[in-house]
């Protein structure tokens, strides 16, 4: 216990196996399996908004590119803009501010697509729910249709790993 | 009060304008009512005698529509806030006095929908226009659109980034003014993230309004919490035990060096230095790990409350955390070594967004942006509160303020916290770690003010709260070092191309969240 780790052992990256502590690494492990012949097994590109988030699932995703985490290895990758991209993943809850911009961003994007909301404010709209300054409930849902939801405060670098394989698995149906 | 503030007063108050002058003395703060039109006055004689511009606010004064404007001054040499406040129908800028105080005073105009004599820019700054029609039970204001002005100068063309970036950040809007490469002139434009947190806090008991406090910027979720903790026992009078401000240190110093690694490594990230940038990222997703095995929490969040901290920490998980940061201290030694002897990451950041400190003065800076341009700003020595009162350390300074001054300050930053840590478990007190506090907060009379402080990894942030009825708040504001930094970034790029704008904010790595309150 408090060690770090990583900075001894190598590889720096964290084993993916059914043993694990973790659920979520144990989920992973099991959908890495059953998706082998997806369109999107091995490349899912993901464009990242924040719609309201306080910044912490966006330092969680950019943690999920760490080298313990390393998304990439999981054919998740985070791109620049939504023409490229096949996810969309938001944070929320959804500022009236935001809503066109998120309108836009969804439109950009070529089918199929999948939107991932991602925290408790994306899904549920949170605390600020009833904020006369987020539009509706602040919930993504609102404003796009939303595919897989992935709750939080924040949700960790391996949970939003999860919910983009989970997206991706959701376009080949 | 003590008798140098008293004659500090006295002094003041012999302007022919300020004779007036009424002073009500508080444990953090003078509050000194003044007549309207001589706010103006009464700031720019704070500004001469030492004091430091720290925000403004307004607030619902009277049942007839009047509105309090207040302004606060940090008076370092005695350790305490003076404000400067006046009830009227019309507000007067000091704008013209202390440039940094626009957003304050757009925030105070579109909050109380007064007239504000002298200010300039009177554009929305929290909900914009173009998007009022969305707002709940608001009527439409009339649409009009967002002027962006440019310099006129010739061959000046606009360049409109955002709201939403490239990278994995947060949306704001940049419009870039720009000849050719080079960046004539920047106007930020924020509030994409505004959603009505201070206005949330009304109405609300004190206490269960923590997590709402975390969520203003995800990562100071401890340096907001202690900030407004530390608002509310000052204005009941609560005494929070010794070993929970030791904690409190704690967390607050862990949260300075996770923020900062995030901060090194997005500078190395950002001119393409990819062998450092993930060194920095694996130190801080190791950093988050070891928050998580040590407090049960990656962003330290459900620690701090009101009258302490929420749980006891184990003396065996202290001892655990004295001894993963020696070896980090280690490993960050070597990290440092390949980023600061590379030619391709000195050639980049080495006079690039470059702040001068009258700019940094003019704008009341805090926190690293401003100690990198050589001005001592740390709310821990200038305003001491909690553990830091009883312990010695050195605040970081460069001289530079460009990339490479923020970035050696941050590095500094981040080894004295350790020291600061190590030192704080070593001679933690032994005892409770919260006291009650319901008794306190149901009796506090409505309409008494409460002041907090903190030295968050961006820079000082102020709290202030007004307590309503049965001991629930009547309104919560908040400036945030966000908020106060944003506009260095416009100065900073002036002059640079526009390549190196994703490198200079990052520099400053400040939360739209944190601004758009």
């Amino acid at each position: 216990m408090n060690e770090f780790h990583a900075l001894l052992k190598n590889p720096k990256t964290d084993k993916i196996s059914k043993d694990s502590d973790s659920k979520v690494i144990r989920e992973i492990a099991e959908l890495l399996k059953k998706r082998s012949l997806s369109p999107f097994a091995r490349s899912i590109t993901v464009r990242m908004i924040d719609c309201g988030s306080s910044n912490d699932v966006e330092i969680e995703e950019g943690l999920a590119n760490s080298p313990q985490v390393d998304c990439e290895r999981f054919g998740v990758h985070f791109t620049a803009s939504p023409r490229h991209a096949d996810v969309l993943l938001v944070s929320g809850p959804v500022s009236v501010n935001m809503k066109r911009a998120l309108e836009k961003t969804y439109a950009a994007m070529p089918s199929p697509k999948a939107v991932v909301a991602a925290g408790d404010g994306a899904v549920s709209g949170g605390l600020f729910s009833k904020s006369s300054a987020v539009y509706k409930s602040g919930r993504v849902e609102e404003v796009v249709p939303v595919a897989i939801r992935v709750p939080g405060n924040p949700p960790t670098p391996y949970a939003l790993v999860l919910g983009i394989l989970k997206a991706g698995l959701a376009l080949s149906k | 009060m003590d008798t140098k503030l008293k004659k500090f007063i006295e002094e003041l108050a012999k302007e022919p304008v300020l004779k007036k002058l009424r002073v009500a003395d508080s444990k953090s703060a003078v509050w000194v009512q003044t007549d309207p039109k001589a706010i103006p006055e009464a700031c720019s004689q704070c500004l001469t005698r030492g004091g430091v511009f720290d925000s403004g606010f307004a607030y619902p004064y009277s049942s007839s529509g009047e509105w309090a404007a207040a302004y606060l001054f940090r008076m370092p040499k005695f350790g305490k806030m003076l404000i400067f406040w006046a009830h009227s129908s019309v507000f007067h800028s000091i704008s013209e006095l202390i440039p940094g105080s626009v957003w304050d005073e757009r925030k105070m105009l579109e909050r109380s929908g007064k007239k504000f004599i002298g200010l300039q820019d009177q554009r929305p700054i929290l909900i914009h226009p173009e998007s009022a029609k969305f707002v709940k039970r608001q009527k439409t204001p009339k649409a009009s659109g967002y002027n962006f002005a440019g310099t006129g100068a010739e061959g000046e063309f606009q360049i409109p980034v955002g709201p939403v970036h490239a990278g994995i950040i947060e949306p704001g809007h940049f419009r870039f003014h720009v000849i050719g490469e080079k960046i004539n002139k920047l106007e930020v434009r924020l509030s994409y993230l505004h959603k009505g947190t201070e206005k949330l806090a009304e109405n609300k008991e004190a206490a269960t309004l923590l997590p709402l406090i975390e969520q203003i910027s995800g990562d100071e979720s401890v340096s907001n919490s202690v900030a407004y903790a530390q608002s509310i026992e000052s204005a009941c009078g609560i005494k929070v035990p010794s070993r929970s401000e030791s904690l409190r240190l704690i967390l607050l110093e862990m949260e300075r060096i996770y923020n900062h690694l995030a901060d090194l490594g997005g500078m190395s990230m950002d001119i393409g230095y990819y062998a450092s940038s993930s060194q920095f990222l694996l130190l801080r997703e190791e950093m988050m790990r070891l928050n998580e095995t040590t407090f049960g929490n990656r962003f330290l969040r459900d620690l701090v409350v009101i009258g302490g901290v929420s749980r006891n920490i184990a003396p065996e998980k202290l001892g655990g955390l004295k001894a993963a940061l020696a070896k980090f201290s280690r490993y960050l030694l070597q990290v440092e070594g390949l980023t600061m002897t590379s030619s391709t990451f000195l050639d980049r950041v080495f006079t690039t967004g470059r702040v001068f400190p009258q700019t940094a003065k003019e704008l009341a800076l805090v926190g690293p942006a401003a100690r990198a341009c050589g001005i001592s700003c740390d709310i821990r020595r200038h305003l001491p509160y909690g553990a830091y009162a009883r312990r010695q350390f050195k605040e970081v300074i460069a001289s530079d303020g460009d990339v490479l001054a923020r970035f050696t300050v941050k590095l500094g930053e981040m080894k004295e916290s350790i020291r600061l840590i190590s030192s704080e478990i070593n001679e933690i007190p032994s005892g409770p770690v919260a006291t009650k506090t319901d008794k306190a907060l149901a009796g506090i009379p409505s309409g008494s003010f409460g002041i907090g402080v903190c030295e968050a990894p961006r820079g000082g942030c102020t709290f202030v709260v007004q307590f309503g009825k049965k001991g629930r708040l009547a309104r919560l504001s908040i400036r945030t070092a966000s908020f106060r930094n944003w506009r260095a970034i416009e100065k900073a790029v002036k002059s640079n191309i526009i390549a190196d704008f994703p490198l200079i904010n990052k520099s400053f790595n400040l939360s739209y969240s944190g601004a758009d309150l």
